[in-house]
């Protein structure tokens, strides 16, 4: 028994889409979860500041690993169900969310308060402040921030296996041992993940040069 | 508005999550996999001759087949759930599968999971190159070894090998090959079978076997306390011992019979 390289690409092409759309989902969800952390935060600096910084350090200061573990042996225990999917998808969106209300905060407190106190004197409230005056001038700094965690992110995604996720990584391990032939399997993945990431990262350059012109 | 974890709601958190751990376990699996038409299987993906890829790219081997015959014996349909030495154990008790193929016999397992009868051979060897003088456990002195973390190998070597042994723990099968396969680790420690089906793929470092580590028939294990399953199972072992059915496995798998005792 052999298998050729026409079978193997194609298999892992098709792991690949899971590594692609375990991803999708936790940049979406975990940046919706960031902005609605940077909002609490400096919406309502009383409370939002003191349980914004408990939630991103719990889950900066934990190993996604065991993160991966507690929601898919720790759900059930609670009742609830969760598929390898639903799990690591929960998990990788609270991971990214902390890390990238993080990486945004810094970008936020970038702008110079005069901004937030010229807008204020014109009468904005805190919505129109931060949707006109603060977000556009923060999102210029947080581009390639955003994109090196998004790519770091892809590559955690090989952690998912852990809960039964067959994405690319471990799909290239099984490979591996149906062939024997190591090297070869895993310069493939990492081509692949290569061809992943790599057009992330042009397209935040382009990003970045189109925001540069109409400073 | 803050909601202070007062002792009430602890209490309650407390309750729900012993009632959470206790109350499956009262559920019967057996009736339930009947009830769904289902019974999952977790299996290793990247264990030959047991499991791996087929050259159709679908997973095949001895637990395979095992597990769809076992199935059809209960009257549903297989599902496999692909596992590793290190969740395998949480898969089981936290029921994301029923059952557990390719699992060796120790006391500490059997603490935690109930063991159905031996359905194939299992011995674990030391292998590696030709050129490498080893012969038995205090051979592994100075050397490095690959083996694959919490599986009955690990346990094994860990208990036999000098303290100068180098052992490094892989978290899968495909790990300890490949380690041992690059050159990374001088010997590695997998079941004999397994070294068999790497010399047919014709490797630059062909493993050869240095010394039989343990002799342990690969059992299957069920949620502790889920007798009715484990007997289905154990009859369904029976029926395909006694028909012969296991033994063409083992043959078209294992390349040998099985031994008397099965």
């Amino acid at each position: 028994m052999t298998l050729s390289l026409a079978d193997i690409i194609p298999f892992l092409l098709l792991a690949a889409r899971w590594t692609l759309l375990l991803s999708a989902i936790a940049f979406i969800g975990g940046a919706s979860g960031a902005l609605l952390l940077l909002l609490w935060r400096y919406g309502a600096p009383r409370t939002g500041r003191r349980a914004t910084a408990i939630y991103i350090q719990l889950l900066q200061g934990t190993p996604l690993l065991l993160q991966l573990f507690l929601v898919f042996f720790g759900l059930p225990l609670l009742g609830v169900e969760v598929s390898p999917l639903a799990a690591a998808s929960i998990a990788l969106t609270l991971y990214a969310s902390a890390f990238l209300a993080e990486i945004w905060r810094g970008c936020v407190d970038a702008i110079p308060l005069g901004q937030w106190d010229a807008s204020a004197s014109l009468g904005m409230n805190f919505v129109t402040q931060m949707r006109y005056i603060i977000l556009p001038q923060s999102l210029k700094i947080a581009i390639p921030p955003t994109v090196g965690f998004l790519v770091q992110l892809l590559k955690s995604t090989a952690l998912a296996s852990i809960v039964g996720f067959n994405e690319l990584t471990r799909s290239g391990q099984i490979v591996a041992n149906a062939t024997f032939k190591p090297f070869l399997i895993y310069a493939l993945v990492a081509l692949i993940y290569f061809a992943m990431c790599y057009p992330l990262t042009l397209g935040s350059r382009a990003l970045e040069r189109r925001m540069r012109i109409t400073r | 508005m803050t909601y202070p974890l007062t002792r009430r709601t602890g209490l309650a958190l407390a309750f729900a999550l012993v009632a959470g751990t206790v109350l499956p376990a009262h559920a019967d699996t057996l009736a339930d996999v009947k009830a769904a038409g289902v019974l999952k299987v977790g299996i290793f993906e990247d264990f030959p001759p047991f499991a791996s890829l087929n050259a159709a790219m679908k997973i095949e081997g001895y637990d395979t087949e095992v597990a769809d015959k076992l199935a059809t014996a209960l009257g549903v349909k297989v599902e496999l759930v692909g596992i590793t030495g290190q969740n395998r154990i949480p898969f089981l008790t936290e029921g994301k599968v029923d059952l557990l193929l390719s699992i060796g016999y120790s006391d500490e397992r059997a603490q935690v999971v109930d063991y159905t009868d031996a359905y194939a051979p299992y011995y674990i060897a030391v292998m590696g190159p030709k050129d490498i003088d080893v012969k038995d456990a205090a051979g592994l002195s100075g050397k490095s070894i690959a083996v694959n973390r919490g599986t009955l190998e690990d346990t094994e070597v860990t208990k036999v090998a000098p303290a100068d042994a180098d052992i490094q723990r892989f978290s899968d099968y495909s790990g300890v090959i490949s380690a041992f396969l690059s050159g990374q680790v001088q010997l590695m420690v997998v079941g004999n079978d397994v070294g068999a089906t790497i010399l047919a793929q014709n490797p630059a470092i062909e493993p050869v076997e240095k010394f039989l580590l343990l002799t342990s028939p690969s059992q299957m294990a069920v949620k502790k306390g889920e007798a009715p399953l484990q007997k289905a199972i154990n009859d369904a072992l029976i029926a395909m011992k006694a028909s012969g059915e296991l033994n063409d496995l083992a043959v078209k798998w294992l390349k040998q019979p099985l031994v008397a005792g099965f």
